[in-house]
């Protein structure tokens, strides 16, 4: 290996460390034996895991955001798979505009919307309410639904559903036949990332809060204030591992879907 | 007119009367008429633009015509979507469904009508018999090469014999020895089940070797339509002239008989050779380059010319030769038994007059 290559290992190695040192720094901390935070983590113990697991008021807040992002995953499953085709298919003039506000809150800071939404919301009794969060999550996570379901959708020929109409089936069922089977897994893809996106969302989550509901990263915020003990870190564990294990999810549908589509036959 | 329609003539009757559209400004298909009688194979020709393909889309249901009415078998479908038509369609690129394995492709169309599983299977396999894919069924589409493709797209189309097959450049995707072996397929498979078909195409000879009648479009207008001897021997216009095959066209002066060109060349027609009344004056005069041939100069009736280039083909060679004013005339003559001609050889150019054919000049283009 001459040096310029070696340089180039060493400085993406650099940048690779840099991105995951922080969970690398969490992990150990999660395990600590002492009742407040402290690095480096003294002794191994689970106690704070039983602790997040046993306590109902922190099951209550996981819950609570399970639930908003099943929901906000199926939303913009739906929603964004809608808007896409018509982003797609659909005529060019207003695609774009269309495009635009579905693709803007990418780029408009978290804590702006979390105001607006925090001012609307307050009028029209929508705060803290699951209707109210899934509605603000739903908007930023539409984003990542739309470009993948977008990838895909544009693969797919849209002589496929003419052909589908010319043996006979309507529009709906020409997509709901052909079209949305083929593009399925990244529907699937793209409501799983809304759920990741949506679980562990704290800008909104902080502007939103009721008294009663909270949801986990909220809870968070509240017990860092207070109490600042191991179970922070233990539950920023458990974000990471089902973060992992979601986008393996999205990745292993990705390859069931390219594997049947070579060998399946009609059940 | 040559229909080749089987015993069970099944086909549907297609007229599309004064049908128009217009995509904002442009008008794509401009007043076209055309009856097609049942069981009868139909090419739509034309360069790309002409509309062909909309007419098409028209009939199958895709595009909404502007003005003019769709008639199938004698029923308004103008307003009816593509699958309340029961037409089969197939496209220019294949178009299967990548999910689908290659038999419940082509059962799809059963499923839409509510055929029992079983049933569908069995015609589905039925259907891949004809176009010689039996056992098929279970591969995927992607297995399979681009002409199996395509004759799955075709077993798909006709699966519950409609009657009505509408073909849309459904061989341009294909090399040229596969498109010569669907050519025939499809002749076959016309001439057994009897269905009407209209295709788009625009090769000149598909249209030619496959078509009962073939309907020249350009620019959204219909040209001519006629069995394809006709359309060559007797194009109804500059335009259909200049498409199909080659022409040779020279400007000339026209008195009511006579035709004087290149100065001093005149030739006398017999009133046959217009296809439509030509005015006296400027008028041009074509003929088929194969149905020249070559004299000694000077021989009387012979046009004069010089030859400035020969191009050696195999059975035939091409000639191509100047009149004294420049203006190029062109010559396909058998290769055997051809004295050898060299370029800058004078030479005499014989000309039929049943061969030539005189059309008003204004027409051009």
């Amino acid at each position: 290996m001459n040096p310029r290559s070696l340089l180039l290992n060493a400085y993406v190695y650099a940048v690779l460390a840099f991105i995951l040192l922080p969970i690398f720094i969490i992990l150990p901390m999660a395990f600590s034996e002492t009742t407040y935070l402290t690095f480096p983590p003294q002794g191994v113990t689970l106690r704070w895991f039983e602790e997040f697991f046993g306590d109902s008021r922190w099951m209550a807040a996981t819950w609570f955001s399970a639930k908003i992002a099943a929901l906000t995953a199926i939303t913009t499953a739906v929603v964004g798979t809608m808007a896409t085709y018509a982003l797609v298919r659909g005529a060019r003039t207003m695609g774009t505009i269309f495009q635009a506000f579905l693709i803007g809150p990418i780029v408009v800071p978290h804590i702006a919307l979390a105001v607006a939404l925090y001012l609307f919301f307050q009028n029209t009794g929508l705060s803290g309410t699951v209707f109210g969060y899934v509605a603000a999550h739903s908007i930023i996570a539409m984003p990542f639904t739309v470009f993948t379901v977008a990838a895909a959708l544009s693969s797919v020929d849209p002589a496929l559903e003419d052909a589908a109409m010319s043996c006979g089936a309507n529009r709906f069922n020409a997509f709901r036949l052909i079209t949305l089977p083929i593009i399925l897994p990244n529907v699937i893809s793209g409501g799983l990332f809304a759920f990741i996106i949506s679980f562990d969302e704290p800008v909104i989550a902080f502007f939103l809060a009721g008294i009663r509901d909270k949801t986990l990263p909220r809870m968070m915020f509240d017990d860092i204030e207070q109490n600042l003990t191991p179970i922070i870190p233990a539950i920023a564990v458990l974000l990471t591992v089902l973060s992992i294990v979601v986008l393996l999810a999205a990745a292993l549908l990705k390859y069931l879907a390219d594997r049947n589509s070579t060998a399946r036959e009609e059940t | 007119m040559s229909q080749t329609v089987s015993s069970n003539n099944k086909g549907a009757s297609i007229e599309i009367d004064r049908l128009a559209k217009t995509f904002g400004s442009v008008r794509a298909v401009d007043d076209v008429s055309l009856t097609i009688e049942p069981g009868e194979f139909v090419a739509l020709l034309g360069p790309s633009g002409s509309g062909k393909s909309t007419v098409l889309m028209s009939v199958a249901g895709f595009e909404r015509p502007s003005a003019g009415r769709i008639m199938i078998g004698g029923k308004d479908c103008t307003r009816l979507p593509p699958n309340k038509r029961d037409i089969g369609m197939v496209f220019q690129h294949y178009t299967l469904f990548p999910h689908l394995s290659v038999g419940d492709n082509v059962a799809f169309p059963l499923k839409m009508r509510g055929v029992a599983k079983a049933e569908r299977r069995r015609q589905a396999e039925a259907a891949l018999e004809i176009v010689r894919l039996g056992g098929y069924g279970d591969r995927m589409p992607k297995q399979l090469s681009g002409g199996q493709q395509q004759r799955v797209a075709l077993a798909r189309a006709i699966v519950y014999n409609p009657q009505v097959l509408l073909m849309d450049e459904p061989l341009s995707a294909l090399d040229k020895n596969l498109r010569e072996e669907m050519q025939i397929e499809i002749k076959r498979l016309h001439a057994e089940l009897g269905f009407t078909v209209v295709f788009v195409t625009h090769d000149q000879g598909e249209a030619l070797t496959m078509a009962d009648r073939i309907a020249i479009l350009k620019a959204g207008r219909l040209q001519q339509v006629s069995p394809a001897r006709e359309l060559y021997e007797r194009p109804s216009n500059l335009f259909a002239a200049s498409f199909i095959g080659e022409m040779n066209m020279l400007p000339v002066q026209w008195d009511g008989a006579n035709a004087t060109f290149s100065e001093r060349e005149h030739i006398r027609l017999p009133d046959s050779a217009s296809i439509e009344t030509v005015p006296s004056g400027r008028a041009v005069l074509a003929v088929r380059p194969e149905r020249l041939s070559v004299t000694s100069p000077g021989e009387t009736g012979s046009w004069r010319a010089t030859v400035s280039d020969v191009v050696y083909a195999g059975a035939g060679s091409l000639l191509i030769t100047h009149l004294h004013d420049g203006s190029e005339v062109r010559l396909r003559v058998a290769s055997a038994g051809q004295a050898p001609v060299r370029p800058g050889q004078a030479i005499g150019i014989k000309v039929p007059p049943e061969a030539a054919l005189l059309y008003p000049a204004d027409a051009a283009r």
